[in-house]
C-alpha cells in the first residue's frame, strides 16, 4: 500500500473510531459516572466496552494487532478524551502500547500506565528511581518507563505489583500514586526507540495532555456558549452583553491556539526524529496550559455562581484542565527547558530553528 | 458539537528551501545599512528602491499570471519570501499593499485595461498603492462613510475627506471606497463603489499627520471635486462594500499580523546572553514567545491552505489576527522583563533603537486591520452569541 493510501485509510479508521468512542463517551460518561470515578470506583465496563472496539491500541503499529494511527490522524480522537474526559486510563494505554510496539514489546492487554520521569537501569537490568506523579497507577497492571542504565536508554515495562505505591490527592481527584522503584526486574526491556530523546516518555505523555486540554478546552466553550444563550439577566440573554461576547471570544482563541499547537506536536512525534518530538511537545504543552489557566478562569467568570457548585458539571472540566496543565511538565517547566535551548543556541538562530522542518 | 473553527494542517514543503536561501541571501546584503529604527518598523518602513530590487528578483507579484507582470508562483512561495522579509524587518512597505491588497483585488474583479495598466507596475516595485476605507466619522463602523462620487459625463466626481491612509502622501495610486447611492443613514453598505485614484489628480490634497513616534505614516485625504474615469471604477457599481471585504481573510491572516515585532527577539537573546542574565525568568518569557510564534505560524498557514482552497475562513482570520497581534504587542515587554531595559535611546544600539519604535507602535497593532473589538465581535458571531 502506498503511503498516501495507508494515510488516507488511516484517517477513515480515526474517524470511525473517534465516531464510536464519542457514542459511547456521550451515553456513559455522565455526571455520575465521574462523581463515582472519584470517589475511587473503576469503571470496568466502561473500560471493556472501549477496549473491545479496539481504542487501546490505535496508535499501535498494525504488525501487532493495533490500529496504526499516527499520532496527528489520532488527534481527534485524544482530543475526545479530553472534552469528555472517561475516567480511564485511555490515552495512557494507547501511548504505552505505541511504545511498545515500537521497541518490539508485546503489550498487555489490562489498563497500562507511563511514567514520566526517568528511571535507572543497572548491569544486572533491575530498575529503581522514582515517579513523583503516575496517574492511574493504582489501576494499571503494568508501567511503561524509560530506565538510565550504562548501555543508554531503556524501554521497560514494570509489573505495577513490584512498585511501591503511595496514594496522591490531586485535583482531578483520580487515582494517581507516587512510584517507588528498588532493583525490580522488569518484565521486558528493550532499547528505547529513537523517537524518544533525553526527556524519554514526558514528551509523547505530554503530547497527549497537550491534546487533552485542547479537547477539555473545546468542551468549556461549547458548555459556556450554550450557558450565555440560555441563561437570562437585566431582560436578555448574558451572551447578548458584549463583556460576554468578548470573553468567550477570547476562549474560543484560546481554545484555537490549543487545538493548533497540539496538533503541530502530534505531527512532531509522527517524524520520528527525536529533537522535533521534544520541541514539539514543549510548543504544545506550553501554549496548551497557558490557555487552560486563563480558559478556566473565563468559563468560571460566566458561569457566576452556579458554575462553582459541586451539582454543576463545570468543574469536572475545570479540575482537570489544571490537573493536565501541571502533568508532563507544567507550561512553565516546559517554558524554561525550551528557553534555555535557545537562549544557548543564540539569536541568529532562532529564526531558522522556527521554519526547520526538523 | 460543531466546531466555529478549523485549521487543517498546510505545511511548507522541502523544495522551498532554496527560494528561502536565495531570499536570505538578498537580505543579509540590503540589510547592512538599516537600524535597529528603521527595522523596528517593519512592513511599514517605505523605501522605492529596496522594492524596486524586490521586484527585479520577481518578489511581488509572485502567485501572479505572467501576462500581467506576475512570476505565476505558488501561494506558498509567496508565504516564504514574505516571512523572511518580516524576519528581517524589510522596508517592504512600497510594495506591501499593491502586493497584498490591491493586486489581488484587481486581478480578482478588475477590468482587462486595468489589469494591464497596474498588475506589472505593482509586480516591478513601481508602484505604491494606498487602501482609503476610513473617514473622519467613520473608523470601525466604515459602513457609515460619507466621501460621495457622483455621477458626471464620462465617469465620477469624488468629493469628501479620507484619513489614517498609510503613505498616501508617497504613494502613486489609492483604491478608495465611496459613496456611489443614497446616504449613509439608509444604504449603509449598500451604496458603495471602489475607484482606482492617481494621487497626483487636481483637487486631491494630502496632509501628513504626525504620529506618536514623530513620523508622519499616516495622512489626511480631502477630495474636492476630483475626476475619476468610468475606466478606473474597480469591480462593479455599488458593490464595493462586498469586494473590499472578500480580501479581509488575506488581510487579517498573514504573517504581517504576528511577526510585526519579531526582530526584537533574536537581539534580546543576544542581549541576555551578553549580559550573562540566563536565568529561570528569561528562559520562561523565550519559550513562551516561541510556543506562540510556533502556533501563530501554524494558524496562518491553514488560513493560507484554506484560502488556496477556494474557502473563506472570516472567523479563523479574525481569530488569528487577534492573537497575533497581542503577541507582537507583548514583544516590547517581554524584552522589558528579561533585559536591563535603560529609559534612554542609545543611537547605534540596535535592540534599544527597535525596541523605542516598537514602544510606540505596537498600540496600533490591534487598531490597523479591524481593532480587537471588532475582531472579538466576529468571533462571537461565529460562535452563534450574536
Ligand atoms: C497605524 C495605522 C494605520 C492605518 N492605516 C489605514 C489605511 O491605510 N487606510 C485606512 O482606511 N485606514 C487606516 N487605518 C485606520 C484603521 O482602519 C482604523 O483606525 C480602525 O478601523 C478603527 O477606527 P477608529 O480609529 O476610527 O476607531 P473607532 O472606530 O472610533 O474606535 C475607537 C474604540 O472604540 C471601539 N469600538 C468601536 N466600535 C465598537 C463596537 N461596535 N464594539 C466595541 N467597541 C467598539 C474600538 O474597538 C476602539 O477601541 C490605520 C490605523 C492605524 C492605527
Amino acid at each position: 500500500m502506498s503511503s498516501a493510501a495507508a494515510s488516507d485509510a488511516g484517517a477513515e479508521i480515526a474517524d470511525l473510531l473517534g465516531d464510536q468512542l464519542a457514542r459511547l463517551f456521550i451515553k456513559k460518561v455522565t455526571r455520575e459516572a465521574l462523581a463515582a470515578a472519584e470517589q475511587g470506583r473503576f469503571d470496568i465496563a466502561l473500560w471493556k466496552e472501549i477496549t473491545d472496539i479496539g481504542a487501546a491500541s490505535a496508535l499501535a503499529s498494525e504488525a501487532v494487532g493495533g490500529a496504526g494511527l499516527s499520532w496527528a490522524q489520532a488527534g481527534g480522537l485524544l482530543q475526545s478524551l479530553g472534552a469528555h474526559a472517561p475516567p480511564v486510563p485511555l490515552g495512557e494505554t494507547m501511548l504505552a502500547s505505541w511504545m511498545l510496539a515500537l521497541a518490539g514489546i508485546e503489550a498487555l492487554g489490562a489498563p497500562l500506565t507511563v511514567a514520566g520521569g526517568l528511571l535507572q537501569v543497572d548491569g544486572e537490568g533491575r530498575v529503581s528511581g522514582e515517579d513523583a506523579l503516575l496517574s492511574w497507577a493504582p489501576h494499571a497492571a503494568a508501567i511503561v518507563a524509560v530506565a538510565q542504565g550504562a548501555g543508554g536508554r531503556q524501554l521497560v515495562l514494570l509489573a505495577t505489583a513490584d512498585a511501591e505505591l503511595t496514594a496522591q490527592r490531586t485535583l482531578d481527584r483520580l487515582p494517581a500514586a507516587r512510584v517507588a522503584m528498588r532493583g525490580v526486574q522488569p518484565l521486558n526491556i528493550a532499547p528505547a526507540p529513537t523517537v524518544l530523546g533525553a526527556t524519554g516518555l514526558l514528551a509523547p505523555l505530554a503530547v497527549l495532555r497537550a491534546q487533552q486540554l485542547a479537547g477539555g478546552l473545546a468542551q468549556v466553550l461549547a458548555l459556556c456558549v450554550d450557558y450565555a444563550n440560555t441563561r437570562s439577566q437585566f431582560g436578555k440573554t448574558i451572551g447578548k452583553f458584549q463583556a460576554i461576547q468578548h470573553q468567550l471570544a477570547e476562549l474560543a482563541e484560546l481554545t484555537a491556539a490549543a487545538q493548533v499547537a497540539a496538533g503541530y506536536a502530534a505531527r512532531q512525534l509522527d517524524s520520528g526524529n527525536a529533537d522535533s518530538a521534544e520541541r514539539g511537545a514543549a510548543v504544545a504543552k506550553i501554549r496548551a496550559g497557558l490557555s487552560a489557566t486563563r480558559g478556566a478562569a473565563i468559563a468560571h467568570q460566566v458561569f457566576g455562581a452556579i458554575g462553582t457548585t459541586d451539582e454543576h458539571i463545570l468543574h469536572y472540566h475545570t479540575r482537570r484542565l489544571w490537573q493536565w496543565r501541571d502533568e508532563a511538565g507544567s507550561e512553565a517547566w516546559w517554558a524554561e527547558w525550551l528557553g534555555h535551548r535557545l537562549l544557548a543556541a543564540g539569536g541568529a538562530e532562532l529564526w531558522s530553528g522556527i521554519v526547520s522542518r526538523d | 458539537m460543531s466546531a466555529a473553527f478549523h485549521y487543517p494542517p498546510f505545511e511548507i514543503p522541502p523544495e522551498l528551501d532554496g527560494l528561502r536561501r536565495e531570499v536570505r541571501a538578498f537580505l543579509s546584503e540590503a540589510s547592512q545599512q538599516w537600524s535597529g529604527w528603521d527595522i523596528g518598523h517593519s512592513w511599514m518602513g517605505f523605501d522605492r528602491a529596496f522594492s524596486r530590487a524586490v521586484g527585479q528578483r520577481g518578489w511581488i507579484g509572485m502567485t501572479w499570471p505572467r501576462a500581467y507582470g506576475g512570476h505565476g508562483r505558488s501561494a506558498l512561495e509567496r508565504y516564504v519570501v514574505v516571512e523572511e522579509m518580516l524576519a528581517a524587518g524589510a522596508p517592504v512597505g512600497a510594495h506591501w499593499v499593491g502586493d497584498r491588497q490591491s493586486g489581488p483585488l484587481l486581478l480578482r474583479i478588475g477590468s482587462e485595461s486595468q489589469k494591464q495598466r497596474f498588475l506589472p507596475k505593482i509586480a516591478a516595485g513601481e508602484a505604491a498603492f494606498c487602501i482609503g476605507l476610513s473617514e473622519p466619522g467613520s473608523g470601525s463602523d466604515l459602513a457609515s462613510l460619507r466621501s460621495r462620487a457622483t455621477r458626471v459625463d464620462g465617469g465620477w466626481k469624488l468629493n469628501g475627506r479620507k484619513i489614517w491612509t498609510t503613505y498616501a502622501e508617497h504613494c502613486d495610486f489609492m483604491i478608495g471606497l465611496f459613496r456611489s447611492q443614497g446616504t449613509a443613514e439608509v444604504e449603509r453598505h449598500k451604496g458603495l463603489s471602489q475607484f482606482l485614484i492617481d494621487l497626483r489628480s487636481s483637487g486631491l490634497e494630502i496632509r501628513p499627520i504626525v504620529d506618536l513616534t514623530g513620523e508622519a505614516h499616516f495622512n489626511e485625504i480631502v477630495f474636492d471635486d476630483v475626476f475619476v474615469s468610468d475606466a478606473l471604477l474597480v469591480g462593479r457599481e455599488n458593490e464595493g462594500w462586498a469586494q473590499a471585504n472578500a480580501e479581509l481573510a488575506f488581510e487579517r491572516s498573514g504573517p504581517d499580523r504576528y511577526m510585526s515585532s519579531f526582530p526584537l527577539l533574536p537581539l534580546a537573546i543576544d542581549a541576555v546572553c551578553e549580559a550573562g542574565t540566563i536565568d529561570r525568568l528569561s528562559a520562561r518569557r523565550i519559550g513562551e514567545a516561541l510556543a506562540d510564534i510556533v502556533t501563530l505560524r501554524e494558524m496562518s498557514l491553514s488560513i493560507l491552505g484554506q484560502l488556496a482552497a477556494g474557502h473563506t475562513p472570516a472567523q479563523e482570520a479574525a481569530l488569528t489576527k487577534d492573537l497575533g497581534t497581542t503577541f507582537e504587542q507583548r514583544l516590547p515587554e517581554l524584552v522589558r522583563e528579561i533585559t536591563d531595559n535603560a529609559p534612554v535611546i542609545s543611537a547605534g544600539d540596535k535592540l534599544s533603537e527597535m525596541q523605542a519604535y516598537l514602544m510606540q507602535s505596537v498600540p496600533s497593532y490591534s487598531l490597523r486591520g479591524g481593532t480587537r473589538e471588532i475582531m472579538r465581535g466576529i468571533i462571537a458571531r461565529g460562535l452563534g452569541l450574536r
